[in-house]
């Protein structure tokens, strides 16, 4: 495990000057998860915020070898290089070991590239999927997706008089994915930067499919603080609406667990996509959001033998 | 009602189907064309319909054949790439003959392309666009008011024939923000009964809905009739616009954003004494051949301008049927064409030109 000293010596592969806003968690987690690279990477990106402001051609922010495709395929996309690469290496004609990460927004992974995500994970291609769940379609304009928490106002999901934001509940796609029996599953949060970087190390050392779903900020969908971002996503987790786990070859285990489990509200308050629901008459709303967090969490805690 | 109210054309297309009884919405996110979705989610709610956005444009247009087959007036929209995802849907509603109007507010390809506006999607939206043997009406309005009437029409035109419609904008009608009046105003139940649709056979005997016919004979006798309704669409359909063709000399053709740009380069041209005349194809399916037909008996040259690399020139060269020559002119890849440019290559053409 590379100490923080190490990790900051090591080149960036993602670097400065790609045209992400100011305050941007994808490109944080992008980082973080390249920083526990070993091997020479391939990445992938789905459509997608980080895939249209890193690549803006004739430039790239990438250092790497990259591959990019359509919005609803990364992980078919990045099977197939996979697979290229291990018929060369059988027939000799490639030596050495290569980290294939692909990056997807929570509406390439959850919603339209879902089915090539199972696809790959049922497979068992030797890649990381980290998925950078910032909660809604915000590339184009902040529409809403299966990961966007109810309750959010969206473009979609608009919230007015009579509605208050989306009202489906999210999808929780880390259980989903952990349901394809890979070896390495887990949940991260760029706020607790050792647990991000240990999780990737973890799923790239691990042979087949892993999938890593991690909590990215997005301060133009969420109308938040650019500056705050990190302290926000720890609200995210003491709040356990993210919680931190993994799941290692079948076995669930929980990473962290808050001393003090803050009410969900202080994590809404400070994001005025969550603005509307402390009007007066939306108490009911945020006491069921409350509720599904609560259950969510016991949920975890069950399953990671805590209880 | 006929007050003139600023609107951006995706919105103003949202509305328009409001105005003639289009509750159901089945939208995905894709620029340039968020709006439209966005509006609707806000305002069909108001009005007592329902909004939904699917997980990918697959499972948007497959909620369209859905809420089609069930008998009410439907829309979605897109972009090119995710015109290109509907494909599939498109040909099984043609299939099933089942009524929808489907937006694509065209952008530069192919590929993810780019977000500006473009016209290459003519052939897909001209030939079918999916597999099988169909052809859909394809509607091209020039400004944000013709996008809203012929929005309007669209869901006429595909309850007329029950065949999906498209509504085939770009990048710039999507955009840009015009005045514009709604001269209609009908509510659903208003609208005559579908009696073909599947919504409850208490009393009847069952409607069918379905693409699948494994007797080649039937299948055949299912394209045979779709065939008939596109005759029928050929002779009662066709729309477009001419402008001081009669002793025009030089004839340009073109559609959509890039009629508004030919229309400068025709005044120009005219302004120099030199005689062009303007055929706008309106409806692109059906084409409208005779009218082009008629201007290649005399004109001494067709010039085609589009926002592709030659797509519409190719109906054109078979309206034409080589009576006269006819070139074309094209920008792509999200880049418009400037009336300057137009002139110029008119004047390089007639022979008069630097």
């Amino acid at each position: 495990m590379a100490t923080l000293k190490e990790m900051s010596r090591k080149e960036e592969i993602l670097t400065g000057g790609h045209r992400l806003c100011a305050g941007c968690g994808a490109s944080i987690v992008a980082r973080q998860v390249l920083s526990a690279t070993q091997n020479p990477v391939v990445v992938a990106l789905a459509t997608g915020c980080l895939e249209v402001s890193t690549t803006i051609y004739p430039h790239t922010a990438w250092r790497s070898s990259y591959i990019h495709n359509a919005f609803e395929n990364v992980a078919a996309t990045l099977s197939g290089v996979e697979t290229a690469f291990r018929a060369l290496k059988k027939r000799g004609k490639l030596e050495g070991d290569f980290d294939f990460i692909a990056f997807g927004g929570d509406g390439g992974t959850y919603d339209i590239g879902l089915q090539s995500l199972s696809g790959a994970m049922e497979r068992g291609h030797d890649l990381l999927y980290v998925c950078y769940d910032n909660g809604a379609y915000m590339n184009t304009g902040i529409q809403r997706s299966s990961a966007t928490p109810s309750g959010a106002d969206t473009t979609t999901s608009p919230a007015g008089r009579v509605i208050p934001g989306k009202r489906e509940n999210r999808k929780e796609l880390t259980d989903i994915i952990a349901a394809h029996n890979i070896p390495y599953v887990a949940q991260a949060a760029p706020s607790n930067w050792k647990d991000m970087t240990r999780k990737a190390q973890k799923a790239l050392e691990s042979d087949g499919s892993t999938f890593l779903n991690t909590l990215a900020v997005c301060p133009r969908g969420w109308r938040t603080a650019e500056e705050k971002g990190i302290e926000i996503t720890k609200l995210a987790v003491d709040t356990c609406f993210w919680p931190l786990f993994e799941v290692e070859n079948g076995k669930w285990k929980l990473n962290y667990k808050p001393k003090e489990k803050l009410p969900l509200v202080e994590w809404l308050k400070v994001q005025g996509r969550f603005k509307h629901l402390f009007q007066k008459g939306n108490e009911e709303m945020l006491e069921k959001m409350q509720e599904y967090v609560d259950q969510r969490w016991q949920k975890i805690l069950r399953l990671c033998g805590e209880e | 009602m006929t007050e003139k109210i600023l609107m951006k054309g995706n919105e103003a297309i949202a509305e328009a189907g409001i105005r003639v009884g289009c509750r159901y919405f089945f939208g995905y996110p894709i620029t340039p064309q968020n709006e439209l979705p966005a509006y609707m989610s806000r305002r069909l709610p108001e009005v007592q319909g329902t909004f939904l956005q699917a997980e990918s444009e697959v499972a948007a247009i497959n909620m369209v054949y859905g809420a089609a087959g069930a008998g009410g007036r439907v829309m979605t929209s897109s972009s090119s790439p995710g015109i290109s995802l509907k494909q599939e849907g498109i040909s099984y509603l043609a299939g099933s003959e089942l009524p929808c109007v489907i937006v694509n507010i065209t952008r530069g390809g192919p590929g993810l392309g780019g977000i500006q506006p473009a016209q290459s999607d003519y052939f897909q939206a001209t030939r079918g666009g999916g597999h099988g043997d169909y052809y859909t009406p394809v509607l091209a309005p020039q400004s944000v008011q013709e996008a809203v009437d012929l929005t309007m029409d669209a869901f006429d035109i595909a309850d007329k024939y029950r065949n999906p419609v498209l509504v085939l904008g770009d990048g710039m009608i999507g955009q840009m923000m015009e005045p514009v009046e709604f001269k209609k105003e009908i509510t659903p139940d208003q609208l005559p009964e579908k009696k073909w649709a599947t919504n409850g056979a208490a009393g009847r005997k069952p409607n069918i809905i379905n693409s699948l016919r494994l007797q080649p004979e039937k299948l055949e006798e299912l394209n045979l009739k779709l065939q008939e309704k596109y005759m029928a669409m050929k002779k009662a359909e066709v729309r477009y616009e001419t402008d001081n063709i009669e002793d025009a000399e030089y004839i340009l053709v073109a559609f959509g954003t890039t009629a508004r740009i030919v229309k400068s380069a025709a005044d120009m041209a005219r302004e120099v004494g030199m005689k062009v005349g303007i055929i706008r194809p309106i409806t692109l399916f059906p084409f409208p051949e005779d009218v082009i037909a008629k201007a290649s008996e005399k004109a001494r040259f067709i010039l085609t301008v589009e926002m592709s690399l030659g797509q519409m020139v190719e109906d054109v060269r078979l309206s034409a049927k080589g009576r006269c020559p006819v070139y074309f002119q094209g920008r792509t890849g999200g880049v418009v064409p400037k009336p300057g440019e137009i002139l110029d290559n008119l004047k390089r053409l007639a022979g008069g030109g630097k």
